[in-house]
């Protein structure tokens, strides 16, 4: 009986459905791994804006090729000099013999006393370019992929859910019309959407923070029907139950129940596929760094895919390859170049997966044994 | 309903979609500068190029000062460019439909990689290079079933156990792992292998093992003569048919043939990794699904044999959501080809689309030329898995 609950507390079925996913949620070890790690990079978001780049001293030294360094932004070049010869500033790198111009973790320990680069350095192109610190920019990096893929995400759920809840709540013409935009953006692969959209709007434009945005809008415009085909299957089912037919009975209008009952009940499935999608976008973005697109207007951007994609190319594949096959020996693979940033993609990736998967199982009932 | 109302009915269905893709098409390249539509279009002007006016010395005209242009203002007449919005909709629509989709340019960076494109209509371009691109998204959905349909009902049948816990971390990784880093290092670590101390391949005493495996032919070098025979144009189509393995057998050499296609394993199972990841899931849980329905009680009931149950009465079963979920996996399966291609260098069509977006001067022609193609690709897909769901599920048809 209702009256027999206590005095102070009124039941709060939402809170008491929330209590319960996390009671299903806290059983699944793989989810709660993923729970884990996502902590661990929400920790390294908040921390990396405050964490002093190592380099931004730099600025003041000239680089061993005479030119003065270059400061892309928040990921410092470093700058490097062989073992025989004088440093050419004070808190230059030294590199290895074997590969003149690659710092490997822990390797190149400064004299100036910044400390050993941890993870090593970053090349765009061994034979030309200047290094980067991959340590910094992973750092720093977290920032960039988080926010750019959550506010993809974000935006393209939001776009998405509203129209799949008017698409599923009113039916009729407006459901069949928004219903067949989804299908024609569904059948374009999204990759190439976001490619032309980018080749478009995106290649003249200089700005960072403008390009960013052009970057965001590209991949919503993919993003959203994904969502709007999701809630409006699950408004469908929703529409049809019993405590919204008695909230339409007892006059409620039609923004109420959409507000009330309707959306709060079917967007659940979309959470899933929000938490799927942060892990996706970096992994696209890496992939079309990586085919030779400038997303972002200077290569030194500290972005994940665009460090691991860079760190691959063909073109620096193919010159440590000839190198390792000519001098047999003394060869170095600059493993850390693609393992530690290819490494951080993974990680975020699959621990957001493992989260999805549990969270998934924790809000359908019918997967709950 | 019979089987051919069906396939008549589900084949009208695809004519607005296409319409839609084209019309997104449009909407994009109307926003580009007329002057590079006008390229995109009708390829480059070598004499005079597609500016509203030209220097008159240019037209012929020995007069100072400049002219109206007559190629810029011809060409704006025949895109319905001075129209009205719709006019232009439906010139667009027209040339896209009769398979008028522009020119490669003459100074892209697309032409300044592949000489062989340059100023060709981009139909011929792609048709070129299509078939590379077919055979190796064949090879790989073979992979696909070959691999996610067995393995999906064993780890369905032993349920939490090792082989579904390795299904799993197979499944989980094939989302993380970006398609170019695998592919990456699988090409390092073939080349490395093959390599051997040396350095140099065991297959071809002249070219690095990296040269050896990378590309869709064998090293130049590995040639007898060192140049390509002439049924290989420029080192990168074939003919006559233009499926690499194909041609190369019908010109009677087979070794080539053999290389072309062991070329494509590894490539192949690049792509397929990420589809089967996907599939897998969906394989083991419909096949759970099954396994717990009435019929398969009562089959076990009346003495079947356990494999006979497995493969006849719930395998066919769950082939249904295997093929739904190849249908709704296919666009991000065709999206994975550019990449791929890139990193194995192989000559497909998108390595083409690769070019042409990211050397400049970028070729806008063979940008919204590659994205109808594989937008049709798709669409073609999703019509053959629907027609093939009716086929295996007669209620499909009735309903």
């Amino acid at each position: 009986m209702a009256a027999a609950a206590p005095k102070g507390r009124r039941p709060n079925p939402r809170l008491d459905q929330i209590k319960r996913t996390w009671y299903f949620f806290r059983r699944n070890s793989l989810a709660m791994i993923g729970l884990g790690i996502i902590v661990f990079f929400m920790i390294v978001y908040v921390y990396a804006p405050f964490y002093p780049a190592p380099g931004t001293s730099l600025q003041t030294y000239t680089a061993s090729n005479g030119q003065p360094p270059v400061q892309n932004g928040p990921f410092p070049e470093i700058c490097t000099y062989q073992p025989g010869e004088a440093p050419p500033a004070p808190n230059c790198y030294q590199t290895p013999l074997g590969m003149p111009s690659v710092v490997g973790p822990t390797v190149g320990v400064s004299p100036a006393g910044i400390g050993p680069l941890p993870f090593g350095s970053l090349t765009l192109n061994p034979a030309t370019t200047p290094f980067f610190n991959t340590f910094a920019g992973l750092l720093k990096g977290t920032d960039w992929s988080i926010s750019i893929s959550v506010g993809i995400v974000a935006t393209g759920a939001l776009i998405g859910v509203l129209l799949g809840v008017v698409s599923g709540y009113f039916g009729g013409i407006v459901d069949e019309t928004i219903m067949r935009v989804t299908d024609i953006f569904l059948s374009i692969p999204g990759l190439l959407l976001v490619i032309i959209f980018l080749a478009i709007f995106g290649i003249s434009v200089q700005s960072l923070e403008l390009r960013i945005l052009i970057v965001v809008a590209a991949f919503v415009i993919i993003w959203w029907p994904i969502y709007a085909r999701i809630v409006r299957g699950q408004v469908l089912v929703t529409r049809e139950q019993r405590y919204v037919e008695a909230a339409r009975a007892s006059g409620a209008s039609s923004g109420r129940i959409l507000r009330k009952h309707i959306i709060p009940n079917s967007v659940y499935p979309v959470f899933v596929q929000m938490s799927l999608d942060v892990g996706t976008i970096p992994l696209l973005i890496a992939a079309i760094v990586f085919i030779g697109f400038k997303v972002f207007p200077t290569n030194a951007f500290p972005e994940w895919g665009t460090m691991t994609a860079l760190s691959v190319q063909s073109s620096v594949l193919e010159s440590f390859i000839t190198n390792c096959q000519t001098t047999m020996g003394s060869c170095i693979i600059p493993w850390w170049q693609f393992f530690f940033p290819g490494f951080t993609l993974f990680l975020f990736a699959i621990s957001v997966n493992f989260m999805a998967d549990g969270l998934r199982d924790a809000f359908d009932p019918r997967l709950r044994r | 309903m019979r089987l051919w109302i069906y396939i008549v009915r589900r084949s009208l269905l695809v004519v607005p979609v296409i319409i839609g893709v084209m019309t997104i098409t449009f909407v994009l390249i109307s926003a580009l500068p007329v002057s590079e539509r006008l390229e995109a279009t009708f390829g480059t002007n070598p004499r005079v190029p597609y500016t509203p006016t030209v220097p008159c010395s240019k037209l012929g005209i020995d007069t100072p000062g400049n002219c109206t242009n007559p190629i810029y203002k011809a060409g704006i007449d025949k895109l319905g460019l001075n129209q009205p919005v719709p006019v232009q909709w439906a010139v667009y629509m027209y040339n896209s439909l009769t398979l008028h989709w522009g020119y490669v340019g003459n100074a892209s960076g697309l032409a300044g990689q592949i000489p062989l494109a340059k100023g060709q209509p981009v139909t011929t371009v792609l048709g070129w290079f299509l078939p590379y691109t077919l055979e190796l998204a064949g090879l790989s959905l073979a992979i696909i079933l070959l691999i996610s349909i067995p393995l999906g009902n064993l780890s369905a049948v032993n349920r939490n156990r090792p082989i579904d816990q390795g299904s799993r971390v197979l499944s989980f990784s094939g989302y993380a792992l970006p398609a170019f880093l695998l592919g990456s290092f699988v090409l390092m670590a073939a080349v490395l292998v093959i390599g051997g101390p040396s350095g140099k391949s065991p297959f071809c005493a002249h070219a690095s093992s990296y040269f050896d495996l990378y590309g869709s032919w064998p090293a130049i070098q590995c040639w007898a003569g060192s140049t390509y025979p002439t049924w290989l144009k420029a080192g990168q189509v074939s003919s006559p048919t233009g499926f690499p393995t194909v041609d190369a057998a019908i010109h009677g050499q087979y070794w080539v043939a053999l290389d072309t296609l062991v070329r494509m394993i590894l490539p192949a199972f690049v792509i397929a990794y990420g589809t089967i990841a996907v599939l897998l899931r969906f394989v083991r849980n419909s096949m759970l699904e099954v396994l717990n329905l009435d019929f398969i009680r009562t089959a076990r009931a009346k003495g079947v044999p356990e494999r006979s149950v497995i493969k006849k009465h719930a395998g066919r079963n769950s082939l249904n959501v295997t093929l739904t979920v190849v249908g709704l996996t296919f666009a991000g399966f065709i999206a994975g080809f550019p990449i791929i291609e890139v990193v194995f260098g192989l000559n497909g069509v998108g390595r083409l689309l690769a070019y042409s977006v990211t050397l400049t001067p970028l070729d806008f022609g063979t940008i919204f030329g590659t994205t109808i193609l594989f937008t049709i690709i798709v669409v073609a897909a999703n019509l053959t898995v629907d027609v093939l769901y009716a086929v295996l599920d007669p209620r499909v048809r009735l309903g």
